[in-house]
């Protein structure tokens, strides 16, 4: 784990030294902002109470709005991590320093992660704004957003592993999204294909499905174990496409 | 301080390094000399640990490369040719961050760190760019800030790729300058193909050529055993018969004559003279003596170091064909 430290500060302080955080976040927050008002305002619209088929629960599990952003979020904000590093040859640099290359990777990662974590932190004011006109469950809220950053953690894994397979990040923006679009088609399965092993299985990959549990508060540690492998494989990939590029 | 054994690496079919062995003490500044694509930079790379070796041994600091690679690289200050750097930070930014990944900091934390940055900014003599970004660096500045950073924590062993590429001439000597002052507290690897800033500041040279080594040793040892045998002859009296035996002779393979006040010859010796250039001289001085001339000088001409480098360097079709 050696060096991850300052790996983690140094990558979170170039995501915002450069303008590329502030436009994603900046079109992330837009389109969540749109997202919420709609929900709000056909709800006003429906006279729609409660808390269980709210504005929170629709925030989070009705409407693939919410997470189809991601599809396309999560590929650039992890695309330079080692893409660019390769491209200037600073990777050179980096890997002859005494420092491990699970430290690297782990460091990289965290800092896209808290990114992202920040991404999000905005809209807690959404929630904030309908706890003061009604009722808000903030465990489901918790739930809500627990789903949000098992979800993107997944995503960003992805994400870090491609860039670790291309020089190019736009290949490498490229192929994760393409990546986690097909995790995303998967889940689709389980609304189309017949009862079976096949259905079951793409219910079990579906964000829509996880996200429809976890927005009504309801922690399936199922859909936690799928997130955390979606984690852990493509970053020990990563490690070895690292450690492979000194291979003899 | 290195200890290469018999390292070879490949790309693909293609070798780089072929079969090379060496051995570096501490406290030398050693030049680590070849012609472009003559794969120093490769062996420069396997020993920093960034590319894996094909085979062979390499040891840093008694550390073996691959076997404890992060105790080997705590003991390296490397410089790559690219000298890459972070180009959206601040100078002293881009050597905080090294510093803290090269484990300067422990202990001594923040502190230890600013008066390490501090030091290697002044040795680098970066001072006034301190604060700027990097990408706003010319070409020089940004070779003196990964020098800088190659010096920080003040590893036992420096390797340095081309450090004063780029640079103008005042900043090439006061690199010089800083170079050979770390001689002797620091061990220094050296890459360059420019031969006067090799022989400016280092004890011994290292040459490799087509991937293989093909000569190593202090550069007045690799001149003596290099040296074209080439013997500066002035004569003066009766030459005529002289310059006629002379270029007839048997250890003779060709010979310029230049006029002046005396005439003045330098013979090139055939290669096979080159164990016994003392013989060769003697027996062109009894020639010309016995032909009545007057032999005022007779000294081996000694060649630079570009002649050296160049005859080590071509090819073996080329040399077999150019002969010395």
């Amino acid at each position: 784990m050696r060096g991850w430290w300052p790996i983690f500060k140094r990558e979170l302080l170039s995501y915002y030294v450069t303008p590329l955080a502030w436009v994603v976040m900046t079109s992330f927050l837009v389109l969540q902002g749109m997202h919420f008002y709609v929900l709000v305002a056909q709800l006003a619209a429906q006279g729609s109470q409660g808390a269980d088929a709210g504005p929170v629960q629709s925030f989070f599990g009705g409407t693939v709005l919410l997470y189809l952003p991601l599809l396309f979020v999560c590929p650039v904000l992890t695309m330079r991590l080692f893409a660019e590093e390769r491209r200037s040859g600073t990777i050179e640099a980096l890997l002859t320093t005494p420092v491990h290359v699970l430290g690297v990777v782990l460091g990289k990662y965290l800092a896209v992660l808290v990114a992202y974590v920040v991404m999000w932190l905005p809209t807690v004011l959404y929630m904030a704004l309908v706890a003061r006109h009604g009722d808000v469950q903030w465990p489901v809220v918790g739930a809500g957003y627990l789903g949000m950053f098992a979800v993107g953690a997944g995503y960003l894994a992805v994400g870090t592993m491609t860039s670790a397979l291309t020089r190019s990040q736009l290949a490498a923006a490229i192929t994760s999204a393409m990546a986690i679009i097909g995790l995303f088609m998967l889940g689709i399965g389980a609304f189309i294909l017949p009862d079976g092993p096949g259905r079951e299985l793409c219910a079990y990959v579906s964000v829509w499905g996880q996200m429809n549990d976890f927005s009504r508060g309801i922690i399936d540690t199922r859909r936690l174990v799928l997130d955390a492998t979606l984690v852990v494989v493509p970053l020990f990939i990563t490690v070895r496409a690292v450690e492979s590029w000194r291979a003899p | 301080m290195i200890e290469v054994e018999k390292l070879s690496k490949y790309y693909g079919s293609l070798a780089a390094v072929r079969d090379v062995s060496f051995r570096v003490g501490s406290g030398q500044v050693v030049g680590f000399l070849g012609p472009n694509g003559a794969g120093k930079s490769t062996t420069l790379r396997v020993l920093a640990g960034f590319v894996g070796a094909s085979s062979g041994r390499v040891r840093i600091g008694g550390h073996d490369i691959e076997d404890e690679r992060l105790e080997a690289l705590g003991n390296i200050g490397y410089m790559p040719e690219t000298a890459p750097l972070y180009v959206e930070m601040r100078v002293t930014e881009q050597l905080r961050f090294r510093a803290e990944l090269k484990g300067v900091g422990r202990p001594g934390g923040r502190k230890a760190i600013a008066k390490e940055v501090s030091r290697v900014i002044e040795r680098a003599t970066i001072a006034d760019v301190a604060d700027v970004p990097i990408s706003e660096l010319s070409k020089g500045y940004r070779q003196r800030v990964a020098l800088a950073d190659a010096l920080l924590g003040s590893p036992p062993l420096l390797i340095l790729d081309e450090p004063s590429a780029g640079l103008d001439p005042n900043q090439i000597r006061e690199v010089r300058s800083l170079i050979r002052d770390l001689g002797g507290e620091q061990t220094v690897l050296i890459s360059s193909h420019i031969l006067p800033e090799i022989e400016a500041t280092c004890s011994e040279v290292v040459v490799i050529d087509q991937g293989t080594l093909v000569a190593m040793g202090t550069i007045a040892d690799i001149r003596r055993e290099q040296a074209p045998v080439a013997i500066r002859l002035v004569l003066s009296g009766v030459v005529e018969a002289a310059l006629v035996a002379i270029e007839e002779h048997e250890v003779v393979e060709n010979c310029t004559v230049a006029e002046g006040p005396h005439t003045q010859l330098v013979v090139q010796l055939k290669s096979e003279m080159v164990n016994d250039v003392g013989g060769a001289t003697a027996k062109l001085v009894a020639c010309c003596v016995a032909t009545g001339a007057l032999v005022r000088e007779a000294s081996p001409e000694a060649p630079s170091l570009e002649d050296v480098f160049s005859r080590l360097t071509r090819s073996e079709g080329e040399r077999m064909e150019g002969g010395p």
